[in-house]
C-alpha cells in the first residue's frame, strides 16, 4: 500500500507537468491581449509594455519557467533556504514598508481582477466548490445506489423501468434546464429556498442539480453490478443458509456491486468539487467553475494556469484516495 | 459493509467542516447587484462604472455632484468651500476640519497633502491610470509625466552596473522634488489645497467630483507603492484594497470583500456627515446570470438590480407600458406636471409591474467608419470620402432599431453627446433618415445606385443583440443605397484587435461619458486620442476644439463645442450615432428612495433610504419636476435653462462646523 502511494505521488509532478505544458501552450495561442480590458479605456502603449515585461508576458519561455518556479514552491524553498526572504523582509521593515507577502505556492496576480492574487481567488472559491461537490456526491450516492438496488431487485419491472428512465433523463437533460426549473419551482413559486447570498439553504438546489448526472450514472453502475452478483453462486449459498433477503441485498450483493461505484467516485468527486460553470451561473454560486471559462475568455493567464494546476492535482490525489480505499475495502485487489 | 460507509463519511465530514467554517451574514439594509464584479478599488486605477460606484462610498473627494438635481450641481464634500481666481486658472480648496480618515476605528485628519499624494499617484506614468489624461489639465502635469517616463527609459538603456543602480536608487527622491517644482499642485497648509490649471477649464470642479480624483491614505498606500531599486520604477503591490487593510474617508467602510461573492459595507461612524445616512449596511452580492438576478429581486433578496439584461427584459418593460395604459389618464396628468418618472410611479397605485425602470443613460451606441485612405488589405477606402459616410448615415432607419429591435425605451440618437445630459449644451440637430438624399449623395460621390461600390463589411462583437442591429443596418444599406453588405461577427478580443489596427470598414462601438462636459464624448474624434479607432482627423474639428479649450466664457465655450459636434454629426460623420443607451433598473419605488433617473447615470448609494424601515427621513426623494409642458424650451432646449428647480440638497441635514477630526 505504501509503495502504491509513493509511486503515485512520484507520478504526480510528471502528470501535472504535462497538463501544465499543454494548457499553457494552448492558452498562449489564444488571440487577444491579456493586459487590456474588453471595454473601457486603453492604457498607453508604454504602460502595456511595462506590464508585459513585469509579468514575463512577452516571452513564452520566461513565463513558462518563472510561473512553474513560483507555483510549485521551488522559489519559496530557495528563498527560505538561502536567507534571501529574511533579508528582504528586514530591508522592507527598515524602509518602513509592508514586508512582501510570501506564499509557498504562488500562482501570481490575476490580470483581470487587479486587486486580487490567484491564490486569494482560489482560496475563496475552492471551499465553496468543495462543499457543494461533497453535498452533490452524497446525494448522488444515496439516490443512485438506492435507485440501482430497486431496479436490480425486480429487473424489467415498472420500478426498474421508471428508475432507468429517470437515470436517462438525469444524464441527458442539461443542467441549466434542470437548474432553472428547480429555481423557478422551489425558490420563486414555493419559496422553500432563498435566492442570492451563500449558505446551507442556498446550497441544496444547486447540489441536487449538480448531483443528477452523477446519480444517474451511479444508478446504472449499481444496477448492473447488482444484477451480475444477484445471480452469482455465493448469493445462492447465502439464500440456502437462510439469510434474509435484505441481508442478501445489502450485505452480500451491494458490497460487491459498490466497487465500480467507488472507483467512479474518485474522478466524479474531483469533477464535482472543482465546480460547474453552468450550475454556478444559474444559482449564483461563488465557486471555481466560473474561473475555468471566464479566465480563458479574459485570457487571464495566471488564473487559467492556477485553476488548471489545482484541478489536475486534485484529480490525481482523488484517484489515489479512491485506489487506497478500494484496496482497503476489498483486500483481494492488488 | 462498515468499510463501505467510509467514503460516504469522508464526504459528509468535508461538507460539515466547510459549511461550519463559513457562516453567512444577516441581510444588509440595502442589497444591490452591481453592473458587474468589482475589478479594483484602487482609486487611481479604477475605470469601470461598478468600481467607481463603490469607490464613491468608501472615499470622498473635494466636491460631489448632486445626482438628485437636474443640473447635477456641485456640492461641497471634503472641501467646505473654494475660491476660483478671476482668470479661472487657480482653484483654492479649503478642507473641512471634521473630514477624517477612519484608520481602523481611529480618526486621523484628512489633509491637503493627502490630495497632493493621491493626484501625483494618478499622474505618475508608473501607475498606468486610465484617467491620467484628465490630470493633465493641471499645470505641468503632462510635462512631469513625460519627464518621469523619459528618466525611466534612460535608466533602462544604461548598461547594468553600479552607475545604473545609483541612478535608479536616486530617482524617487528626484521625482518628488521635480513634481513639486513642475506641477501646479500645492498644499499651502494642512487644510488648504491650491491647484493651478493649464488653461481655464469650466468643468474642473466636475472632474474633482469624479471618483479618480478622490484621495487615498498615504501612510497605507506608501507601504505598497515601492520604488524598485533596480529600475527606479514604482513597484505597486496589490493588497491595500482588501477589507481590514483599506483606509477610507467616505460615508461607508469596507467590512468584507469576498471575491466574486459579496462586498459588504457599513456606515462609517467617523464620517463627518454620518447623520445624513439612512442605512447602516450595504451588501453587493456577486451575480452574473441575468435571470438569477431578476429572480433574486422577485424573491425579495435584492433591493436594486442595476443592470437588467435577461432575454425577456423587453417583456417586463412591455408589461409596465401595459400598466401605464391601464392608468392612462392619471399617468398622463402626472407626466404633464413634469414629474420625475420615479415620482410618477410612486403616485400610481402599487403594482409589481412598476418595479422595472428604464432611464436614458450617459452613453451612445454608434458605428465607426474607417476614415483612412486605404483599407488594411491595400484597397482604396471609399469611406475616406465624407460624402459616402454621410450617405450611409442618411440611409439608416434608426427609429426601427431603437423602437422595434431594442424596444426598451431607447431614444434615437442623431448626436454623439446624449441630449439634455449636460446643462446649457445646445446639441446640434444631426442628420435625419432620408434615403433619397442618401442615394443622391452616393451618386455624387461616384457610385450611382451603389454601382462599383466594394462589398461593405460590418464588424461587430459577438454579444447579445449586436447581430440583429448589424442585420438591420445591412438591410438599410442594401435597400436604400444598393450596395452589398456582409456581416463579420468576431469574438471580443479579436474584435478589439481589428479596431485598433483599423482592420474594418464599419464597426460597432459604444461610449459612456465620464464627466459632465461634452469633451468626454467629443475628444474621441481628436486626431491623437487613444480611443480614436476611426482615425478621423480634421483640421477644422481640431481648430474648434482648441478654440473651445481656450475660451473662458462657459456658455460661449459650449456653443463652440456644439459647433464641433455639428461638424462630426452633420458633415463629416466619422461615426453614425444610432441610439442613446438606457439603464434598466429593478427596484420598488415605494420602498427604495435615492436612486436618480438623471441621464448622467451616476448613483450614490449614500443617498439611499429604505422607506418603512424606521431609519432616516423616510421621505421619498426624486428629481424636481420639469418646467410646464407648454414651455417650448422644455423639448428642445437643455433642461438646465431653468435654474432654481431644486434648492434642497440631498444631504439636506449636512452638518457644518462639526467637531474637528483630531478631537
Amino acid at each position: 500500500m505504501l509503495g502504491l502511494i509513493a509511486r503515485r505521488l512520484l507520478q504526480l509532478p510528471l502528470i501535472v507537468g504535462v497538463i501544465y505544458t499543454l494548457t499553457l501552450t494552448l492558452a498562449w495561442a489564444v488571440p487577444g491581449n491579456p493586459v487590456e480590458n474588453d471595454e473601457g479605456r486603453r492604457p498607453p502603449q508604454a504602460v502595456i509594455e511595462a506590464i508585459k515585461r513585469q509579468y514575463n508576458l512577452d516571452s513564452f519561455g520566461r513565463f513558462y519557467f518563472s510561473y512553474l518556479d513560483n507555483a510549485t514552491g521551488l522559489r519559496w524553498t530557495r528563498d527560505t533556504l538561502s536567507g534571501r526572504a529574511a533579508q528582504q523582509a528586514d530591508q522592507a521593515r527598515a524602509a518602513g514598508e509592508a514586508a512582501p507577502v510570501r506564499r509557498v505556492f504562488d500562482f501570481g496576480p490575476s490580470l483581470q481582477y487587479d486587486d486580487w492574487r490567484v491564490n486569494q481567488i482560489i482560496g475563496d472559491a475552492l471551499p465553496v466548490s468543495i462543499a457543494l461537490g461533497a453535498m452533490a456526491m452524497l446525494i448522488a450516492v444515496f439516490v443512485g445506489v438506492g435507485a440501482g438496488i430497486v431496479g436490480a431487485i425486480r429487473p424489467n419491472s415498472l420500478a426498474d423501468f421508471a428508475t432507468l428512465t429517470v437515470a436517462l433523463v438525469g444524464i441527458s437533460l442539461p443542467s441549466f434546464v434542470v437548474g432553472t426549473t428547480l429555481l423557478l419551482v422551489f425558490s420563486v413559486w414555493i419559496k422553500a429556498f432563498p435566492i442570492g447570498g451563500w449558505g446551507l439553504g442556498q446550497m441544496i438546489l444547486p447540489a441536487v442539480t449538480l448531483s443528477l448526472p452523477f446519480a444517474a450514472y451511479i444508478a446504472r453502475l449499481t444496477r448492473m453490478g447488482m444484477l451480475e452478483h444477484l445471480g452469482a453462486d455465493f448469493i445462492r449459498t447465502a439464500r440456502a443458509k437462510g439469510v434474509s433477503e435484505t441481508g442478501i441485498v445489502l450485505r452480500h450483493a451491494l458490497k460487491n456491486a459498490f466497487l465500480p461505484v467507488l472507483s467512479y467516485l474518485g474522478p466524479a468527486a474531483a469533477m464535482a468539487m472543482t465546480g460547474s460553470f453552468v450550475v454556478e451561473r444559474v444559482f449564483t454560486v461563488p465557486g471555481m467553475g466560473q474561473h475555468f471559462v471566464n479566465a480563458v475568455l479574459n485570457k487571464d493567464l495566471f488564473l487559467i494556469m492556477g485553476v488548471v494546476l489545482v484541478y489536475s492535482t486534485m484529480l490525481v490525489l482523488f484517484n489515489l484516495t479512491v485506489d487506497v480505499l478500494y484496496r482497503w475495502v476489498d483486500p483481494r485487489i492488488e | 459493509m462498515g468499510r463501505l460507509l467510509v467514503p460516504i463519511a469522508l464526504l459528509a465530514a468535508v461538507l460539515v467542516a466547510v459549511v461550519a467554517a463559513d457562516r453567512p451574514a444577516p441581510r444588509a439594509d440595502f442589497v444591490f447587484i452591481n453592473r458587474g464584479d468589482i475589478s479594483t478599488l484602487d482609486v487611481q486605477k479604477a475605470s469601470w462604472m461598478q468600481d467607481l460606484r463603490v469607490i464613491r462610498l468608501l472615499f470622498e473627494g473635494l466636491v460631489r455632484n448632486n445626482v438628485l438635481d437636474r443640473d447635477y450641481t456641485i456640492q461641497p464634500a471634503a472641501a467646505e468651500r473654494w475660491e476660483i481666481s478671476d482668470d479661472g486658472l487657480v482653484y483654492t480648496f479649503h478642507l473641512r476640519n471634521d473630514a477624517c480618515w477612519n484608520v481602523r476605528g481611529e480618526a486621523v485628519p484628512l489633509t491637503a497633502h493627502d490630495f497632493v499624494f493621491s493626484w501625483r499617484r494618478a499622474i505618475l506614468p508608473d501607475t498606468g491610470s486610465d484617467y491620467a489624461g484628465q490630470f493633465h489639465l493641471i499645470r505641468g502635469a503632462r510635462e512631469f509625466a513625460d519627464w518621469r517616463a523619459a528618466q525611466l527609459d534612460e535608466i533602462e538603456t544604461l548598461p547594468a552596473g553600479p552607475a545604473r543602480r545609483d541612478r535608479a536608487a536616486a530617482l524617487w527622491a528626484l521625482t518628488e522634488r521635480t513634481f513639486d517644482q513642475m506641477v501646479g499642485l500645492r498644499a499651502l497648509d494642512d487644510r488648504t489645497l491650491r491647484v493651478e490649471l493649464e488653461r481655464p477649464t469650466a468643468y474642473f470642479l466636475d472632474l474633482c467630483a469624479f471618483a479618480v480624483f478622490y484621495p487615498v491614505y498615504p501612510p497605507l498606500v506608501r507601504q505598497y507603492d515601492r520604488p524598485d531599486p533596480a529600475s527606479g520604477r514604482l513597484d505597486q503591490q496589490q493588497g491595500w484594497t482588501m477589507a481590514g487593510v483599506l483606509v477610507g474617508n467616505g460615508p461607508f467602510t469596507l467590512e468584507s470583500w469576498r471575491f466574486k461573492r459579496e462586498v459588504r459595507l457599513a456606515k462609517n461612524p467617523l464620517y463627518w456627515n454620518r447623520d445624513s445616512i439612512n442605512i447602516d449596511t450595504i451588501s453587493i452580492p456577486s451575480s452574473e446570470d441575468a435571470n438569477a438576478q431578476v429572480l433574486a429581486f422577485t424573491s425579495g433578496g435584492v433591493d436594486w438590480v442595476s443592470d437588467v439584461t435577461p432575454p425577456y427584459r423587453r417583456h417586463i418593460v412591455d408589461r409596465k407600458k401595459q400598466f401605464y395604459n391601464e392608468h392612462r389618464e392619471q399617468y398622463q396628468a402626472l407626466v404633464a406636471r413634469g414629474l420625475d418618472p420615479i415620482e410618477i410611479d410612486r403616485q400610481l397605485p402599487p403594482d409589481p409591474r412598476k418595479n422595472i425602470h428604464t432611464f436614458p443613460a450617459f452613453g451612445t451606441y454608434f458605428y465607426n467608419f474607417n476614415c483612412q485612405p486605404k483599407l488594411t488589405d491595400g484597397r482604396d477606402n471609399p469611406f475616406a470620402d465624407p460624402r459616402v459616410r454621410r450617405a450611409f448615415a442618411l440611409a439608416v432607419d434608426k427609429r426601427r432599431i431603437a423602437e422595434q429591435i431594442r424596444g426598451t425605451g431607447e431614444q434615437v440618437a442623431a448626436t454623439i453627446v446624449p441630449r439634455n445630459s449636460i446643462a446649457n449644451y445646445p446639441s446640434p440637430a444631426g442628420l435625419p433618415y432620408d434615403p433619397p438624399a442618401a442615394r443622391a449623395l452616393l451618386a455624387e460621390a461616384g457610385y450611382p445606385g451603389g454601382k462599383g461600390f466594394i462589398t461593405v463589411e460590418l464588424l461587430f462583437n459577438k454579444d447579445a443583440g449586436h447581430d440583429v442591429i448589424a442585420q438591420a443596418l445591412a438591410k438599410d444599406f442594401q435597400e436604400n443605397l444598393g450596395v452589398s453588405v456582409v456581416l463579420a461577427q468576431k469574438e471580443v478580443k479579436v474584435f478589439r484587435q481589428d479596431l485598433k489596427s483599423q482592420n474594418f470598414m464599419l464597426s460597432r462601438a459604444g461610449w459612456f461619458g465620464d464627466y459632465g462636459d461634452p469633451t468626454t464624448f467629443l475628444d474621441l474624434n481628436r486626431c491623437d486620442d487613444g480611443n480614436n479607432d476611426r482615425k478621423y482627423c480634421s483640421p477644422r474639428y481640431e481648430a474648434l476644439m482648441d478654440r473651445a479649450a481656450a475660451e473662458t466664457d462657459p456658455l460661449t465655450r459650449l456653443r463652440i463645442l456644439a459647433e464641433a459636434e455639428r461638424l462630426v454629426v452633420e458633415e463629416d460623420l466619422p461615426m453614425i450615432p444610432l441610439f442613446q443607451y438606457v439603464q434598466v433598473y429593478l427596484f420598488d419605488p415605494h420602498r427604495v428612495s435615492g436612486i436618480s433617473s438623471h441621464p448622467r447615470q451616476q448613483q450614490d448609494m449614500f443617498l439611499i433610504d429604505i422607506i418603512g424601515d424606521g431609519k432616516g427621513a423616510e421621505v421619498p426623494r426624486a428629481l424636481p419636476p420639469l418646467p410646464p409642458a407648454d414651455d417650448p424650451r422644455r423639448v428642445d432646449g437643455p433642461v438646465s435653462l431653468f435654474p432654481g428647480g431644486s434648492a434642497a440638497s440631498p444631504l439636506g441635514r449636512a452638518r457644518t462646523g462639526g467637531r474637528a477630526c483630531s478631537a
